[in-house]
C-alpha cells in the first residue's frame, strides 16, 4: 500500500521557483571584525536605516543610501531579534535578558544596555536560544524560549530555580519556562504566556493582532508548525509543562493520552522535507509591503532549503487553520532565511543564518516588479472540497481535468520519538471541479473530506489563459476543522514501546 | 575597540662576532643556546624547553613546521610571522618579529641549536644559507599564507594546513579601550561578562548573581576561537592566565575553571535562586539583588543593580597607573554599607572610604555609601 502512495507521489511533478515578477539581488554584508556575518535580527530604523544583529553580538545599521555600515552596538550574548523602538532605542532578545539598548548621548553608539526582563531561567545548555521580540498595541513585550538539548548538559551554575522533573527528555527544561512564549507587561510582569514549544525560532503577529510562532520539527513535533499562540494554551512539547501551574508529574513520563488532549493542534503544519524542515520567523505583508496580492498573508522563513513560505488563513470554527505554498524559492535566494523585515519601499529584506545546522548567512532583498505572477492566491475551505483562487485566469482545459488535482491526505503522529512518518496516507479523489466566470477560481469537490487530515495537492501542469505556468504547485492545508460538524478531535499519538 | 600590536622588546648579549669556520657540531649548538638563552632573546617567549606558551606562542620542541623546512624557519626568523597558524595539530595566534639585530651567523647558531634540541632532527644551518635568504626574501612580514605558498610542507610528513581562520582576532595585543562582552564564563552563572581594560587587566562580572567574580592579567583576554561566534554558541569561553583575585563564594569549593567550564552536567552545583553569599550587605535589608543593566562611561561598563529599595552602580575601569582595576561603587539612598572582599596571597586590595579589616570586611559609613571606590591589583605589578 504504502510503496503505491510513494509511486503515485513521485509521478506528480513538483514544480517550484520564485515567479520571474520577482527578484533577489544581495545585499554587500557589515564589516564585522568576527568573520562570519550570519544574522539573527533584522528590522528597520523609523529613518529607514537597515539594522542587523549578528552572533558576534554587534548591531549595526546601514544608511540609507546603502553605501556605509555603522556600529551601534556590540558584545551582545547571542542576539536573536531585534525591534526598533525609535532612531536610537532597541528592543534585543539576547540569551539572557530581553534588553533595551539606547544611545543616549546622541553619538550614534549605544551607551545604555537596559534589562527589560531577565525573569526566566538559564541553564546554559547551548540550544536555550532567546528568540525574536514582538510587542503588540497595548505595549506587552513577547519573546521565546527554547528549550535545552540533549546534545549537552547544564552548566555548573545556572540560573533560576532548577526544576528536575523538566530536566529528562531529548529537548529539556529544567531552567524557568524553557519552551514557552513568555509576556512582559507595561506595569513590569513576566509571565509564561503559552507551554509546549520546542525551538520557537520566530514570534509575529498577522494584521489584526493574531500571534503566531513557529515550531522545529523533533521530539513531540511530527513535523515543523505554526502555532496560533493563546494565553494558557499548551503547543504539544511536553517539556515545558514542568512549569505549568496545577501539572504536577515529569512530563515526558505522563501518558501520551493525556499529553494529547492538553495540546493544541497547529493552524498549520509545514510537510517535513517537501515544505519546511526548520521554519523561521513569521511576518504578515503588511499594506506598506509592495509585495503582489498577497496583502494580510504570512511569510514565513524556512532554514534548510533556499526557500520562504506564503501562509494563507481562515477561521473556521472559530480556530485559525490554513494553507501553506513556497513562494519565494531557490537559487538566487540563499538557504538560512532566518529574518524578514519591510524596506521603506516595500521590498523584504532577508537575513540568513545557520549556527552549525543547515543553513547559509548574508543579507539579500527580494522586490517584486509591479507586474502579477501567477501564483495561488488562497486556498479556502468549502463544504466538500476546496476552492483555489488564483491571480490570473487559468486554462480552463487544463484546470477542468481531474488529473491536474492529485490531492492527498496525511496526519503525523504525536510522540516523544523524533520526528513523525506521514500516516495513514491515502490519495483523495477528485468529485466535481467548477471554474468561476472570471476563470480565476476553482472550486474542487471531493469524494470525501477527513477532518485533522493535511491535505496537499501538487497541481500539474497548470497555466494561466496567457499561458505562463503556476510558479508554485504545491499547497498543502491543515484540515483540523470542517466548516460545520467537525468530529472530535482523534488523538493520532504514536504510544512508546515498553 | 581598537588592537595595538604590544612593540617587542628585544635585548640580547652583544657578544664578540665570530665568522669562525671548522667549528664542530657540539660547538655551534652551545653557541646556538647560549644566544637562545640570552636575556630578551627566543627563551622569552618560546621558553628554556622549547614549549612556548599555550595558545600564543607555538612549541620549537617537535615542531612539525622545521620538518624538512630549514628555509621556512630562515624566512620566519628574518621576516617575521603574524597571523594563525596550526602547529603539530593546535592553533596558535600571535605574531613573531623579524630578528633583525642577529647577524647572518649569529641566527645560523641559534636556528641550528633549535633544530637540534629538545629531541629535533634537523640541519645545522650555515650562515650562507642565512646570507642568501637575507638578499633573496621579500621584505614584508609573512602571513601564514604568504610563506606556506613560497615554503610549503613536504608531502611526506603529511601536513595539510599550516593556519587556520579565527573566528575572532585574539592576537596578543595592548588593550587601548574597554572590550565587554557578554558570553558564557567559567565559574559564573550563564549570564556573565567578560571584560578586558587597558592594561590589560581583564574580568569576569556575573549578571546572574550580580557580582565581580575573578580578575586576571596574564596570559590573553579570553580564547574565543572555540568558535563561540559562528557555531551554536555552545562553547565557554576560556582564558589562559591565572586569575589573580577570585571573590569568595561559599557555594564553590576548590574547582577549578576547567572543571566549571563544562557544559554536560546533569544537574548544577547550584543554581541562582539558591546564592546565598552575596557581597554586599545593606543595613536593614536582606533583599537579594536584582540585575538592572549597564550603562558605558568612556567605554567601562557601570553595572547597575538593586538590592530593596536601594540601586548600587559599580564601575568597573583600571587605575590611573593601569596596575589594577578600580571598582567605583554608589549607592542610593545612601546606607551603611558591608563590602565582603577576598584579599589573596596574589593580590592586594585597598579602599579610599571606610574601614578594611585585613579578612577583607569593607565596612562604609551611610555618607560614605554616596561614592567610594576599591581598588584590586596583583601583588607583582602592585610594587
Amino acid at each position: 500500500m504504502k510503496f503505491i502512495f510513494c509511486y503515485l507521489l513521485l509521478a506528480c511533478i513538483v514544480f517550484s521557483e520564485t515567479a520571474p515578477q520577482y527578484s533577489v539581488i544581495d545585499i554587500p554584508p557589515p564589516p564585522t571584525k568576527f568573520k562570519n556575518i550570519q544574522i539573527d535580527g533584522l528590522t528597520f530604523l523609523p529613518n529607514g536605516k537597515l539594522v542587523v544583529c549578528l552572533p558576534s553580538g554587534e548591531i549595526f545599521f546601514r544608511d540609507n543610501k546603502g553605501e556605509k555600515w555603522e556600529l551601534f552596538a556590540e558584545g551582545l550574548h547571542n542576539p536573536l531579534g531585534v525591534l526598533a523602538l525609535s532612531n536610537s532605542e532597541l528592543i534585543v532578545t539576547q540569551r539572557p535578558e530581553l534588553t533595551r539598548i539606547r544611545d543616549l548621548d546622541g553619538d550614534g553608539k549605544a551607551d545604555d544596555y537596559e534589562v527589560v526582563t531577565d525573569q526566566f531561567g538559564m541553564s546554559g545548555n547551548y540550544h536555550e536560544f532567546n528568540f525574536t521580540p514582538v510587542r503588540d498595541t497595548q505595549g506587552n513585550y513577547f519573546f521565546a524560549l527554547g528549550t535545552g538539548s540533549s546534545g549537552d548538559g547544564v552548566r555548573s551554575i545556572t540560573r533560576g530555580t532548577f526544576n528536575e522533573k523538566g530536566r529528562p527528555g531529548r529537548m529539556h527544561s529544567s531552567a524557568p519556562y524553557r519552551g514557552c512564549i513568555m509576556k512582559f507587561t507595561p506595569d513590569g510582569k513576566t509571565i509564561p504566556y503559552s507551554y509546549g514549544h520546542r525551538t520557537p525560532n520566530g514570534l509575529g503577529f498577522d494584521l489584526k493582532g493574531n500571534l503566531f510562532v513557529t515550531d522545529n520539527q523533533g521530539d513531540w513535533v511530527g513535523s515543523s508548525k505554526l502555532f496560533h499562540v493563546q494565553q494558557d494554551r499548551f503547543y504539544g512539547h511536553a517539556a515545558s509543562l514542568a512549569w505549568k501551574p496545577g501539572f504536577n508529574e515529569v512530563p515526558i513520563d505522563s501518558p501520551v493520552e493525556k499529553l494529547a488532549k492538553l495540546r493544541t493542534r497547529a493552524c498549520v503544519v509545514f510537510p517535513h522535507g517537501t515544505m519546511a524542515n526548520s521554519p523561521t520567523e513569521v511576518l504578515a505583508i503588511s499594506k506598506n509591503a509592495n509585495f503582489g496580492p498577497f496583502t494580510g498573508q504570512l511569510l514565513v522563513g524556512e532554514m534548510n532549503k533556499p526557500r520562504i513560505v506564503r501562509v494563507m488563513l481562515e477561521n473556521v470554527d472559530g480556530e485559525l487553520q490554513g494553507a501553506c505554498v513556497p513562494f519565494i524559492d531557490g537559487s538566487p535566494l540563499g538557504r538560512g532565511c532566518n529574518r524578514m523585515a519591510w524596506a521603506p519601499d516595500g521590498s523584504l529584506f532577508v537575513g540568513q543564518t545557520k549556527h552549525t545546522w543547515a543553513g547559509g548567512q548574508g543579507i539579500q532583498q527580494v522586490s517584486w516588479n509591479g507586474k502579477m505572477p501567477f501564483e495561488i492566491q488562497k486556498m479556502e475551505l468549502t463544504e466538500d472540497g476546496f476552492q483555489f483562487t488564483f491571480t490570473q485566469p487559468v486554462n480552463r482545459e487544463k484546470a477542468q481535468k481531474k488529473e491536474t488535482w492529485p490531492f492527498f491526505r496525511y496526519f503525523f503522529e504525536y510522540r516523544k520519538a523524533y520526528g513523525s512518518p506521514r500516516s495513514a496516507e491515502e490519495k483523495v479523489e477528485v468529485n466535481n471541479i467548477h471554474i468561476s466566470k472570471n476563470a480565476k477560481v476553482v472550486k474542487i469537490r471531493l469524494t470525501e473530506l477527513k477532518p485533522w487530515h493535511i491535505h496537499e495537492v501538487n497541481i500539474q501542469e497548470l497555466t494561466s489563459q496567457n499561458g505562463h505556468t503556476l510558479s508554485n504547485n504545491y499547497i498543502a492545508y491543515t484540515l483540523n476543522r470542517l466548516l460545520k460538524n467537525t468530529p472530535p478531535e482523534p488523538l493520532q499519538i504514536k504510544k512508546p514501546k515498553k | 575597540m581598537t588592537f595595538r600590536s604590544k612593540p617587542f622588546i628585544l635585548v640580547f648579549f652583544l657578544t664578540t662576532s665570530g665568522h669562525l669556520f671548522g667549528l664542530s657540531k657540539e660547538e655551534i649548538l652551545r653557541k646556538g643556546k647560549e644566544l637562545y638563552n640570552g636575556a630578551g632573546s627566543c627563551v622569552a617567549c618560546h621558553m628554556p624547553d622549547g614549549m612556548g606558551q599555550k595558545g600564543t606562542i607555538p612549541p620549537l620542541a617537535g615542531s612539525d613546521w622545521l620538518k624538512g623546512g630549514s628555509a621556512r624557519s630562515i624566512a620566519i626568523s628574518l621576516r617575521g610571522l603574524a597571523g594563525p597558524i596550526k602547529v603539530n595539530g593546535k592553533q596558535f595566534y600571535s605574531a613573531m618579529p623579524p630578528q633583525l639585530l642577529f647577524d647572518d651567523q649569529k641566527l645560523a647558531y641559534i636556528l641550528s641549536y633549535v633544530n637540534n634540541a629538545w629531541g629535533n632532527k634537523e640541519p645545522i644551518i650555515d650562515k650562507e644559507q642565512v646570507a642568501q635568504a637575507r638578499k633573496e626574501l621579500p621584505q614584508d612580514v609573512f602571513t601564514p599564507e604568504s610563506l606556506l605558498k613560497r615554503f610549503p610542507f613536504d608531502k611526506k610528513y603529511n601536513r595539510k594546513n599550516g593556519t587556520f581562520t579565527p573566528t575572532y582576532d585574539d592576537m596578543v595585543s595592548e588593550i587601548t579601550d574597554p572590550i565587554i562582552y557578554r558570553t558564557f564564563m567559567p565559574g559564573a552563572s550563564p549570564a556573565a561578562f567578560a571584560v578586558a581594560l587597558p592594561g590589560n587587566h581583564y574580568f569576569c562580572w556575573d549578571a546572574g548573581e550580580c557580582r565581580l567574580r575573578y580578575v586576571w592579567t596574564k596570559g590573553g583576554f579570553i580564547r574565543a576561537n572555540q568558535n563561540h561566534w559562528s557555531s551554536n554558541g555552545k562553547p565557554v569561553a576560556q582564558f589562559n592566565g591565572v586569575p589573580y583575585y577570585r571573590a569568595r563564594t561559599t557555594q564553590l569549593n576548590d574547582q577549578t575553571f576547567d572543571e566549571l567550564s563544562r557544559t554536560n552536567n546533569q544537574k548544577p552545583i547550584y543554581d541562582t535562586s539558591e546564592a546565598t553569599d552575596f557581597p554586599i550587605t545593606l543595613k536593614g535589608t536582606r533583599e537579594v539583588p536584582t540585575y538592572l543593566g549597564y550603562r558605558l562611561v568612556n567605554g567601562f561598563p557601570k553595572f547597575r543593580y538593586s538590592l530593596g529599595k536601594y540601586v548600587i552602580t559599580e564601575l568597573i575601569r583600571h587605575n590611573a597607573n593601569k596596575s589594577g582595576i578600580q571598582r567605583t561603587f554608589t549607592v542610593s539612598p545612601t546606607v551603611q554599607t558591608t563590602l565582603h572582599l577576598t584579599p589573596t596571597s596574589q593580590s592586594t586590595v585597598s579602599s579610599n572610604r571606610g574601614n578594611l579589616s585585613p579578612d577583607g570586611t569593607l565596612l562604609i559609613t551611610a555618607e560614605e555609601s554616596n561614592e567610594f571606590s576599591v581598588l584590586i591589583q596583583p601583588r607583582e605589578e602592585a610594587n
